[in-house]
C-alpha cells in the first residue's frame, strides 16, 4: 500500500492550509448556535415587573389580599404618593405600573357595588395587559366567593382564592417540538458543511493528484512493476478514506452541537444527505486534481468552485432570497439539492411519504452528479493517456 | 543481450526525433550513449521504457517484446531520469522507501535495501530532510538512491550529472562503476564525453536522432582519420614556423596560443618525432611538449562537422 501511505503523508503536509477551512467552520457554526443559544426562545421564565401599589382605602383583608397575590409575580416597590414622584418613577421606568386602591374600595366592593381599581402605566406596555390580567382574576375570584358563599369569613374565602390562583398555567410553546432558531441553527449548520467540506476536498485531493500528476513523478510511477489498476485503486481508496474522514470530523460536530437529535430520524436524514454529497463533492474535487497544475490555480479554483456553488445555491443566503434564475443555475449543481433537502429536513415533523419521495429523490440527483462526474473523469484521464 | 532496438522511428509532428535508430546493450556491460543536446537521449530511452509511442521499429529488453503492461520486466529495471523525480512531501527515507515498495514489499527485506541504498549514495545524514533542503549535489544522489534501492539487473541512467558539483559528479560515477562491478548492466546516457570515455565500456554516439558511430572508445577513435594533437612550448614565436610546420607530412593544422603551438596530425607514424626533428633543424629553443589522443569530440568533429560541445 505505498501509493496509500504516501497519499496521507501528502495530505498531512498540505494540513495547514486544510484545517484553516476546518477552523473557521467549527468557529462559525459552534458560534452561532451557542450565541443563539443564550436568547431564550427555547424556554419560557416569568419576569417580574416592577410596580407600585397605592392604599386610599382603609386596610382590609380584600386589598391586602390583592397586595399579596401582587408580590408573587411582581416586585411592589414603595413610592411616596405624591403626583410628581410617582411620574418620575414611570419615566425612569423604576416602575411600569401603578395600582391605586381608591377610598371605600372594600367596602362597595363588598357590597356588590361598581368599583374600579385607578392604574397608572407607561404608554405601549406589554406587561401591562399581565398585571390587568392579574388584578382582575383576583377580583374575579373573589367576586365569586362573595357572591355565592354567603358568611364565609374574610380569611376563609382569602385562603380559597389563593388556592385557587396558585393553579398556575403550564406555559408550552406553539411548535410541536422546537423553536424556530434551532431548526435553523440545524439547517445552517448542514448547508455550510456544505462549504466546508467542499473545500477541505478539493484542496486535500487536487494537492494528492496533483503530486501524482507530475510528469516526472508519473513516469517514475509507470517504469515500476506496480499495475495501472493496482495504483489506481490505492489513490481512489485514498480519496474515498480521506473524503469519509473530513465527512466525520465535520459531521460529529453536529452531535456535539444538537445532541440526540442527530440519532432521530432527521439526524440520520442529514447524515445520509451530507455523506451524498461529500461523494458528489469528491467526485469533483477527483476531476480538479486531475486538470490542475498547478498550486495557485488550485487556490483559485478551490475559492472559485467551493464558494461560488455555495452561493448559488443557497448555503450562505436563504434559496427564498435568490432570484429564480440564480437557483436555476445553482440547480446544475449537488450542492443546490444538498441544500434543498436540509431545509426539508429541518423542518420535516411528520415524515408524509411525499416528502420523504421528495427528499430520497433529491438524494438521487446528486448520485445521479457524482456518477457523472466519475464517467467524465475518467473519459478525460483515459484520453490523456493515449495521447502521446 | 539486455536491450535490443532496431530501426526505432519516433516523430513529433513534423520533427524526427528519432530516426530509424538500433543499439544493442550486452549483459554486465556499461553502454554510453553519447549525443548533444537535443539530439535524441531522453526520447530513446522512454520509448525504451514505453513511456513513450513510436512510430516503427521493435524494442526487446531481456528478449521480451516491451510494452506498458510487461511488468515482469519492468521488475528487473532501475531508472534515473534527467529529472529528478522525487516526493517534495516525503522525507529522504520515505522517498527511498516508497520507490523500493513498488519492487519489493517484504519489510524487512526492503528496510535493508533502503539502508543499502542510502549508504550506497551517501546521504545517511539526512535521511530526515525533505528535498527542498537538500543540496542539487545531494537531490541528484536521492534521485539515484530512489532508482536503485531495488538492486536492479539494468539501471537506465539519463544524463544524472547535469548540474551537479565536481564532488557530487565522481561520486556519482564511482557509484556506477561499482554497480557495474556488482553486476548491473548499465544504459547511460550524456553529452559529456569526458564522463562516457572514462566509465563506460561501449558508446553509441547520437546526432539528429541517428547512431553515427558505435563501438569501444578505441574502436571509436580507430574508425576517424585524425591522429594525435600535439603541443609545444616555445620560447620565439614566428609566423614563418606555422608556414614550415604546414608542409610536414600528416599535419593538418597549426596554431599558436599565446607561446604554445598547437598541431593537429591525421594517423601516421612519428608525426611528434618530425616535429620536433623540425623545430631542432631550425634551431629554436622547445619547453614542455605533450601528445595526446583523440578524443571522442575528434570523432564527433570528424563525422558531423560540428562541436559535440557548443
Ligand atoms: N514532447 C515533445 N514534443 C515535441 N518535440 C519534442 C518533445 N520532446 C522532445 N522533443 C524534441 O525532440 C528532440 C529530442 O529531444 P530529447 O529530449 O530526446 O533530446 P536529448 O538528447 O535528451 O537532449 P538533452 O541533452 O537536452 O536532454 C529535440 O529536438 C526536442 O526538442
Ligand atoms: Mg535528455
Amino acid at each position: 500500500m505505498q501509493v496509500f501511505k504516501a497519499f496521507f503523508k501528502i495530505i498531512v503536509k498540505n494540513l495547514g492550509q486544510i484545517l484553516i477551512y476546518i477552523v473557521v467552520f467549527l468557529s462559525v457554526t459552534v458560534a452561532l448556535t451557542k450565541l443563539n443559544n443564550t436568547a431564550d426562545y427555547t424556554g419560557f421564565t416569568e419576569t417580574k415587573v416592577n410596580i407600585a401599589f397605592i392604599n386610599n382605602d382603609e386596610d382590609s383583608w380584600l386589598v391586602e389580599g390583592l397586595r399579596n397575590q401582587l408580590l408573587k409575580h411582581t416586585n411592589i416597590i414603595s413610592v411616596d404618593d405624591d403626583t410628581r414622584k410617582l411620574q418620575d418613577a414611570l419615566f425612569f421606568r423604576e416602575v411600569e405600573y401603578i395600582v391605586r386602591i381608591p377610598h371605600g374600595f372594600a367596602e362597595k366592593f363588598l357590597n356588590k357595588e361598581d368599583v374600579t381599581i385607578e392604574k397608572t402605566t407607561i404608554p405601549n406596555s406589554s406587561r401591562e395587559i399581565y398585571i390587568d390580567m392579574l388584578i382582575n382574576k383576583y377580583l374575579n375570584t373573589a367576586k365569586a366567593y362573595i357572591s355565592y358563599s354567603d358568611g364565609l369569613s374574610g380569611e376563609t374565602i382569602l385562603s380559597q382564592i389563593e388556592k385557587d390562583l396558585a393553579q398556575e398555567t403550564k406555559v408550552s410553546m406553539a411548535f410541536p417540538t422546537d423553536n424556530i432558531t434551532l431548526i435553523e441553527q440545524r439547517a445552517f449548520f448542514f448547508n455550510y458543511l456544505a462549504y466546508a467540506l467542499f473545500a477541505v476536498l478539493i484542496l486535500g485531493v487536487s494537492s494528492v493528484m496533483m503530486v501524482f500528476g507530475k510528469p516526472d513523478l508519473k513516469r517514475r510511477n509507470l517504469c515500476s512493476p506496480l499495475r495501472q489498476r493496482e495504483m489506481n485503486f490505492q489513490l481512489i481508496i485514498g480519496n474515498v478514506s480521506f473524503a469519509v474522514i473530513t465527512w466525520l470530523l465535520l459531521s460529529i460536530t453536529g452531535f456535539f452541537l444538537f445532541g440526540s437529535y442527530m440519532l432521530s430520524l432527521n439526524g440520520l436524514l442529514f447524515m445520509l444527505n451530507s455523506l451524498l454529497f461529500t461523494f458528489a463533492a469528491l467526485s469533483i474535487s477527483f476531476l480538479i486534481g486531475n486538470v490542475v497544475k498547478t498550486q495557485n490555480a488550485m487556490h483559485a479554483v478551490t475559492n472559485v468552485v467551493a464558494l461560488g456553488t455555495s452561493f448559488i445555491s443557497g448555503v450562505f443566503v436563504p434559496q427564498d432570497l435568490l432570484s429564480e434564475s440564480v437557483l436555476r443555475i445553482g440547480s446544475f449543481t449537488p450542492t443546490y439539492w444538498y441544500v434543498v433537502n436540509n431545509n426539508t429536513i429541518a423542518n420535516l415533523v411528520n415524515f408524509s411519504t411525499e416528502k420523504l419521495v421528495s427528499i430520497f429523490g433529491n438524494m438521487l440527483i446528486m448520485s445521479g452528479f457524482t456518477a457523472a462526474i466519475i464517467s467524465i473523469t475518467l473519459v478525460i484521464t483515459k484520453q490523456r493517456r493515449t495521447s502521446n | 543481450m539486455v536491450i535490443k532496438v532496431k530501426n526505432l522511428v519516433k516523430r513529433y509532428g513534423d520533427l524526427i526525433a528519432l530516426d530509424h535508430l538500433s543499439l544493442e546493450v550486452k549483459e554486465g556491460e556499461i553502454f554510453g550513449l553519447l549525443g548533444p543536446n537535443g539530439s535524441g537521449k531522453t526520447t530513446a530511452i522512454n520509448c525504451i521504457l514505453s513511456l513513450l509511442k513510436y512510430d516503427k521499429g521493435t524494442i526487446e529488453v531481456y528478449g521480451r517484446q516491451m510494452s506498458p503492461d510487461a511488468y515482469d520486466i519492468k521488475r528487473r529495471i532501475g531508472i534515473i531520469m534527467q529529472n529528478v523525480a522525487v516526493f517534495d512531501e516525503l522525507t529522504v527515507y520515505e522517498n527511498i522507501d516508497y520507490f523500493c515498495g513498488l519492487y519489493v514489499r517484504d519489510k524487512k527485506r526492503r528496510k535493508q535495501l533502503v539502508d543499502e541504498a542510502i549508504e550506497f549514495v551517501g546521504i545517511k545524514d539526512f535521511v530526515k530532510f525533505y528535498p527542498k533542503k537538500l543540496s542539487g549535489g545531494l537531490l541528484r544522489r536521492l534521485n539515484i538512491a530512489c532508482g536503485i534501492a531495488h538492486k536492479p539487473d539494468l539501471i537506465i541512467l539519463d544524463e544524472p550529472t547535469v548540474a551537479v558539483d565536481p564532488q557530487s559528479r565522481n561520486n556519482i560515477l564511482e557509484g556506477i562503476k561499482r554497480l557495474n562491478s556488482e553486476g548491473a548492466t548499465i544504459l547511460y546516457t550524456s553529452h559529456y564525453m569526458e564522463e562516457v570515455e572514462e566509465i563506460c565500456t561501449r558508446i553509441a554516439i547520437m546526432d539528429k536522432g541517428k547512431i553515427i558511430a558505435s563501438g569501444t572508445k578505441e574502436e571509436l577513435k580507430g574508425m576517424i582519420n585524425s591522429g594525435e594533437r600535439l603541443t609545444v612550448e616555445l620560447f620565439k614565436t614566428d609566423s614563418s614556423i606555422i608556414d614550415g610546420v604546414l608542409n610536414l607530412p600528416n599535419i593538418v593544422s597549426a596554431e599558436f596560443d599565446g607561446n604554445l603551438l598547437i598541431v593537429r596530425s591525421i594517423k601516421g607514424k612519428n608525426n611528434l618525432l618530425k616535429l620536433l626533428d623540425y623545430l631542432k633543424s631550425r634551431d629554436i629553443d622547445v619547453g614542455k611538449v605533450y601528445s595526446e589522443p583523440p578524443t571522442l569530440n575528434d570523432v564527433f568533429l570528424e563525422i558531423t562537422g560540428k562541436e559535440l560541445r557548443d
